[in-house]
């Protein structure tokens, strides 16, 4: 049996998947991020590996590094950016999804997939954090909750606080000045979650993305996000099967298939 | 590729605005002047005595001073160029001749002509005012101010020949430039060029930033190189795009679209080469500065044009660049905050694809591109979906 791996090597945490011949997946891991790349891919690839029981990348049949740190994977084939294999991952787990937000850990991205995985268009943030993993993790520690906590204080919200800072330093202090106010905790993580919602509005219809959309990323676990999603968008965001942070690993692992058996 | 003879010679010479040649140009007595704007005719500047230098803002790392004089929310281009004039980096200007087309720009002009900035007793700024219509009332307008802010000036001050005669040479010399930018720029032309965009774009700019006739044997050797240039085996690139768009002057840019496997084979930007690099045709009879005005203003693709026979215009003009040069895409930039791109960007994005089925990725960058791995991240995504589109058509052009 031929295996085919993918590995991202996001800002925050380093994602690693290993396919068979028939597109399965046989092995998974999510680590967090080192400072440098190349230690968080090797380490997460040796997760992988060991479950499959393989000693080395290099028997793998075809690797491909995506994701920030894509040039940093050893032993890796190529490298494809992380916008063409988060379509390509959901694009093989639901082939219905026509746009995908990405909300990774410095950046957000909006995406519409073709019919064939490839993409379509896509929209990217500019070279600030707000609203990306990065931002929750600010906002959490203002609330001193960790970030699962904080994904859900909002869904028990009856009211919605605006935050006006966008920034993550000015919105950190916007929250904790509203915080001091006495305003109701979930209240004000609501007008966070609005706020970043409608940031990913933003991006999606700059990559034109209309219907059927997915979450991608990390913060695609955030559920008050994706409910506020929900809100600014007017449509039901779809569930994937498989856990929406791995779709980068999955993509480019789908595209090492794809290549290395087109190769064979 | 084998290197070309004179580029690191080049790129050396984009490093910083008083270069080498324009050290030299000067040592002779000739005087330097300063332009930011294609509607500042240089072919006028370039006449004997003088000669013109395109402001770039080489080495600025971040416009902090030109931030507190003209605000965060302007061009980064305009800027950086103030933030250089502050640090000294264009005091070997003798007058910059200023043009009224985008704010930024002009107001950096404006804060050299009230601020004493240039450390140079002679130096001086004249603005020229720029019609927003190409009609005959236009053209009329254009070389009256030409002649009053540029020519009069040009002779009252340094006194320079501003003849018939003199106006006649200079079109000679700047159309030799064109002649050879036009030959070097075609072999992008080819199925499989024998010059890079960056290598390009370095030649472009070094005939912008350094006096004519002393970039001019540099351009003649580069040229007859070129004839006998042989391809790489195996190409480094995947697909070949044309870049549109504002003010770009920073060949790294190109270099790192180029690095992401996109070739750049056209350049439709200002300090690009389309248009701008169109020879001067002077008629029987005509007068020199009548064919210099109306070249000037009927070869540019400026945004600031609001009619929408010329807006339309603008949009075919780059699919049949995108054609004429075989790109498989199109990326348009703007810099931020740029008045006139960021809505031109914005409606090229949406009409080029949809209108002309050519690929295109918009991008919003600064001056200074600091932030290049998201920058990387989406050329190189851009790439590969050309790439996979093209593939994906060709298999099923098969199977039929």
């Amino acid at each position: 049996m031929k295996y085919f791996g993918g590995c991202d090597v996001g800002s925050t945490y380093t994602k690693a998947v290993i396919l068979d011949e028939n597109g399965k997946i046989c092995a998974d891991t999510t680590i967090k991020s080192k400072i440098n790349s190349e230690e968080s891919a090797k380490i997460a690839m040796k997760e992988v590996l060991d479950k499959v029981g393989l000693n080395s990348s290099e028997e793998l049949a075809y690797l491909i590094g995506t994701g920030y740190g894509r040039n940093k994977v050893p032993f890796a084939d190529e490298n494809i950016s992380e916008i063409s294999c988060h379509a390509m991952g959901v694009h093989v787990t639901d082939p219905n999804v026509k746009a995908i937000i990405d909300i990774g850990g410095q950046d957000v991205k909006g995406i519409s997939v073709d019919k064939d995985g490839t993409v379509k268009n896509f929209a990217m943030n500019d070279k600030c954090a707000a609203g990306t993993g990065r931002f929750y993790e600010a906002m959490a520690r203002s609330f001193e909750m960790s970030l699962p906590e904080f994904s859900k204080l909002s869904l028990s919200a009856k009211n919605v606080i605006p935050i006006t800072a966008q920034c993550t330093v000015f919105a950190e202090s916007e929250v904790i000045t509203l915080v001091g106010e006495g305003k109701p905790m979930n209240e004000i993580a609501a007008g966070i979650q609005m706020a970043v919602a409608k940031r990913c509005f933003v991006m999606a219809k700059k990559a034109g993305a209309t219907d059927s959309i997915t979450l991608t990323g990390g913060c695609a676990k955030n559920d008050g996000l994706k409910q506020a999603i929900e809100h600014v968008l007017k449509l039901k965001v779809i569930d994937l099967p498989t856990d929406p942070q791995l779709m980068g690993a999955l993509g480019a692992a789908e595209f090492a298939r794809q290549k290395g058996l087109a190769q064979a | 590729m084998r290197d070309l003879k004179h580029l690191i010679r080049m790129e050396d010479m984009l490093q910083q605005a008083n270069n080498e040649l324009v050290r030299e140009a000067r040592e002779e007595g000739r005087k330097a002047i300063g332009y930011t704007c294609y509607y500042m005719p240089e072919v006028l500047l370039d006449l004997p005595g003088c000669f013109s230098v395109r402001l770039r803002a080489p080495n600025c790392t971040t416009p902090t001073m030109a931030t507190y004089y003209m605000s965060g929310r302007t061009c980064h281009y305009g800027r950086s160029l103030m933030e250089r004039a502050l640090e000294g980096g264009f005091n070997f200007l003798d007058a910059q001749m200023a043009t009224e087309t985008c704010t930024v720009t002009c107001r950096f002009q404006e804060h050299l002509q009230r601020m004493n900035i240039i450390q140079n007793p002679d130096f001086f700024v004249e603005f020229t005012d720029i019609p927003f219509k190409k009609t005959e009332n236009s053209v009329e307008h254009y070389k009256k101010q030409l002649q009053a802010h540029v020519l009069d000036k040009l002779h009252e001050k340094f006194g320079i020949d501003t003849s018939d005669e003199a106006l006649l040479k200079a079109i000679e010399q700047h159309n030799e430039v064109c002649r050879l930018i036009t030959e070097i720029g075609n072999y992008r032309k080819l199925a499989v060029p024998t010059i890079t965009g960056y290598e390009f774009s370095v030649i472009m700019l070094t005939s912008l930033t350094c006096p004519k006739d002393k970039i001019l044997p540099m351009l003649r050797e580069t040229a007859e190189e070129l004839k006998t240039r042989q391809p790489d085996i195996k190409p480094g690139w995947k697909i070949k795009v044309a870049v549109a768009g504002a003010e770009n002057d920073d060949p790294d840019f190109i270099k790192l679209i180029e690095s992401c496997g996109a070739l750049v084979v056209a350049d439709r930007y200002c300090y690009g080469s389309l248009p701008g690099r169109e020879e001067i045709v002077v008629n029987e009879g005509q007068p020199p500065l009548d064919a210099i005005a109306r070249h000037y203003l009927n070869t540019s693709c400026c945004p600031r044009f609001m009619p929408q026979d010329l807006m339309r215009g603008r949009k075919k003009y780059l699919a049949d660049v995108c054609r004429e040069y075989n790109a498989d895409g199109l990326i348009v930039e703007s810099n931020k905050f740029c008045e006139y791109w960021s809505y031109e960007r914005t409606i090229d994005a949406l009409i080029i694809p949809r209108d002309y089925d050519i690929p295109t990725c918009s991008i919003e960058k600064e001056y200074i591109n600091s932030a290049s791995g998201q920058l990387r991240t989406r050329f190189q995504a851009f790439v590969e979906s050309v790439e996979l589109k093209k593939l994906h058509g060709q298999t099923a052009k098969k199977a039929d």
